[in-house]
């Protein structure tokens, strides 16, 4: 029993000690290439620190962001997992601030949360973009973003011709207090609702982003109303769930469905006829804009940059083309 | 006189074997008259079908709380379970594969538990933490993070009927039988009583301990593999971010079902009832269009009182089984050193 006891510790500390070497060995390397490259040009340090690995969109953009930096020579990137807490992803913050970075790039957890560390890179002399979502009004820091009132706002401006007059509608929101979560639904708020005093909600509720509490609140709906015109989504993944509760059932095959976000699901659905539309929030256009930002701050060409990408809202028109991209996601993994 | 205290003795009798099932009775009344709704036969078996994942775990938690343990690992390993038992789906379109490797892995998954529990002395709330980290680690890095989608006719086994029963009801039926036949037939389960009453007096009396926690920890893994198969079955994906505090959900339902935490107290039909009183309350709460933040509240204060009662139920009858010491023995200062002659006498019962 002892025996085996102290085996297994020392195994354990044979990994870790194993694995301390290997973070060595690429610190070293890294290190020594922030001096200058084969061309003899100076190779600068970024690092990008993720939300969490976990979230699926998270660890798109995670990857997107690694394939893009593989373009650029001069740059030389290191990925951070803030596995969803603050404490975490702030601890990171500062590690990249003594470990002298050129450029931290946050994907905050809770952008309010991470304010005052990106300022604290901001004081060090460091550059720092912010993303996904951006936390505004930091002076000195440039921010890369998709904008989620917009995201949503696209949805909802086209339901304001598809959702019949005198609807019944459900909506699935994110996690209260959560940016993109809050600022989707102020959107459909006020670009729907508001403009639509006729259509009445029968079920609003928070069902964390998750397709499993979705379906489980659709079947509580379904039994509660005699008829349910559309399912708001505030992402694929809830509308997906919605529609997996009813998909055997006749009676709601016309149910209009959105969403966002672009998930490789919420596509098939969309080109089955069964969603009606979601918002792209293109991982690789993110990757493209951040490390273009990086590079441009990071020589000297810019010395704040605030950028956007595009809101592309995909129909049963235009799914096939947004296909083939995430099919070049899936070859990314 | 006599007549009297016979007629209180079985009121209280009846009352702490069945107050669970009427109270269970007057939710089910009162959300009648709540919403017209509630009563079509498609509402109750939808509760039903929602609730076998949840159900199936909670079992698997009354044994482990029976025997003075518990799982928090119970949603990740889930999720693990699931997504390898989808992912073998996938690769060999068999469902005996799929379902082997569900229950196998929820087992392994199990027995580590097991081993800092039982071996390494680890108390099982931190060591089934760790399990709980390490489980959702290793089905996201096997994931990637992303959902593995089209699993075709996996659905068949979360989605599918068999005459008007769903399939996961099925399984809720046969997994709430094979509980209480544990637990009140067999002498593991009689153990599992034993060790949760008084592991010192349980071991003195010839039980080996170690091997009933591994026993318990085994038999949760094979629920826990089974409610992951189904659960990403009936969401036809395979979610490596399902079931987050599923394990909540769980215990939830044990400890409302009657089950102590103080171990050595609880039964199979008082968690499926716990299940249910939960169940219910969501869907009525659904139906009839609760705010998301009330429902939370009101969860929330369902589990209080299901404790506060739990704990003013055992002082009761801690004071009752003093009391009848005291009369038999006819002098108060004695009693207090023999509470633990009860366990010791159930746990010599089987052998």
């Amino acid at each position: 029993m002892k025996k085996t006891f102290i085996t297994v510790v020392s195994m354990l500390l044979v990994l870790v000690l194993l694995a301390a070497c290997g973070n060595s060995n690429t610190q070293s390397s890294s290190g020594s290439e922030a001096q200058g490259n084969n061309s003899g040009e100076k190779v600068y340090k970024v690092a990008y620190i993720a939300r969490a690995q976990s979230d699926s969109f998270a660890a798109w953009l995670a990857n997107a962001v690694k394939e893009e930096a593989k373009k650029y020579p001069n740059i030389k990137l290191e990925v951070f997992d803030g596995q969803a807490s603050d404490d975490k992803e702030n601890s990171m913050i500062e590690n990249a601030i003594t470990n002298k970075f050129d450029l931290v790039i946050v994907q905050p957890n809770n952008g309010e949360a991470q304010r005052p560390y990106v300022e604290k890179v901001i004081n060090a002399g460091i550059f720092a973009i912010t993303t996904n979502a951006r936390i505004s009004g930091i002076e000195g820091a440039s921010t890369v973003d998709a904008d989620p009132y917009e995201q949503a706002g696209v949805n909802a401006r086209a339901a304001l011709d598809q959702i019949p007059q005198n609807a019944k509608v459900v909506v699935l929101n994110g996690p209260s207090g959560n940016f993109h979560a809050d600022k989707r639904r102020e959107s459909w708020q006020k670009e729907f609702f508001d403009k639509r005093p006729d259509v009445q909600i029968v079920g609003e509720q928070i069902a964390n982003w998750n397709k499993d509490e979705a379906m489980k609140y659709m079947e509580d709906w379904v039994q509660a109303n005699d008829k349910i015109d559309a399912v708001v989504s505030m992402n694929d993944n809830m509308a997906a769930g919605a529609l997996e509760a009813v998909k055997d059932n006749a009676k709601y095959s016309g149910m209009l469905a959105y969403g966002v976000d672009g998930t490789a699901e919420a596509f098939q659905l969309i080109k089955e006829g069964k969603m009606t539309s979601t918002c792209l929030q293109n991982a690789f256009e993110l990757a493209e804009k951040l490390l273009d930002t990086s590079n441009k701050l990071l020589t000297g060409v810019e010395k704040q940059i605030d950028t956007d990408i595009g809101n592309p809202l995909i129909t049963k028109d235009n799914v096939d083309e947004y296909i083939e991209l995430l099919e070049k996601a899936e070859a990314l993994k | 006189m006599k007549d009297n205290m016979n007629w209180s003795l079985f009121w209280s009798t009846f009352k702490k074997t069945y107050s669970i099932y009427l109270v269970l009775l007057a939710l089910f009344i009162v959300c009648s008259f709540a919403n017209p709704n509630f009563l079509s036969v498609n509402n109750l078996t939808n509760i039903s079908t929602q609730l076998a994942v949840t159900t199936i775990l909670a079992f698997g938690q009354t044994i482990l709380i029976i025997s003075g343990m518990l799982d928090l690992s119970a949603g990740s390993v889930l999720a693990l379970s699931g997504v390898f038992a989808v992912s073998a789906y996938k690769s060999t379109g068999s469902f005996t594969v799929a379902i082997v490797t569900g229950i196998v892995t929820g087992v392994v998954c199990n027995v580590v538990n097991a081993v800092m529990v039982s071996t390494f002395k680890t108390p099982p709330f931190i060591a089934t933490l760790a399990m709980l980290t390490m489980a959702r680690g290793v089905a996201l890095l096997f994931t990637k993070g992303q959902n593995i989608l089209q699993l075709e006719d996996f659905t068949i086994l979360g989605q599918g009927s068999i005459g008007f029963i769903p399939i996961p009801v099925l399984f809720l039926i046969a997994f709430a039988i094979i509980t209480w036949y544990l637990l009140r037939h067999t002498k593991f389960g009689r153990s599992l009583f034993a060790v949760g009453g008084n592991e010192e007096a349980a071991a003195a009396s010839g039980i080996n301990v170690s091997k009933v926690k591994y026993s318990a920890f085994i038999i949760n893994g094979i629920f826990v593999g089974v409610a992951g198969i189904l659960f990403m079955s009936r969401v036809n994906a395979g979610l490596p971010n399902g079931a987050i505090n599923y394990e909540f959900t769980a215990l939830t339902a044990a400890i409302i079902g009657g089950t102590s935490f103080s171990g050595g107290i609880g039964s199979a039909g008082g968690t499926l009832a716990g299940a249910f009183i939960v169940g219910f309350l969501d869907n009525i709460m659904n139906l009839t269009n609760v705010d998301s933040y009330m429902q939370q509240i009101i969860r929330g204060a369902i589990i209080a009182l299901a404790v506060i009662y739990d704990i003013r139920s055992k002082n009761r009858r801690t004071k009752n089984t003093l009391g009848r010491i005291e009369d038999k023995s006819g002098k108060s200062g004695k009693s207090g050193g023999r509470r633990g002659e009860p366990i010791q006498e159930i746990a010599k019962g089987p052998h």
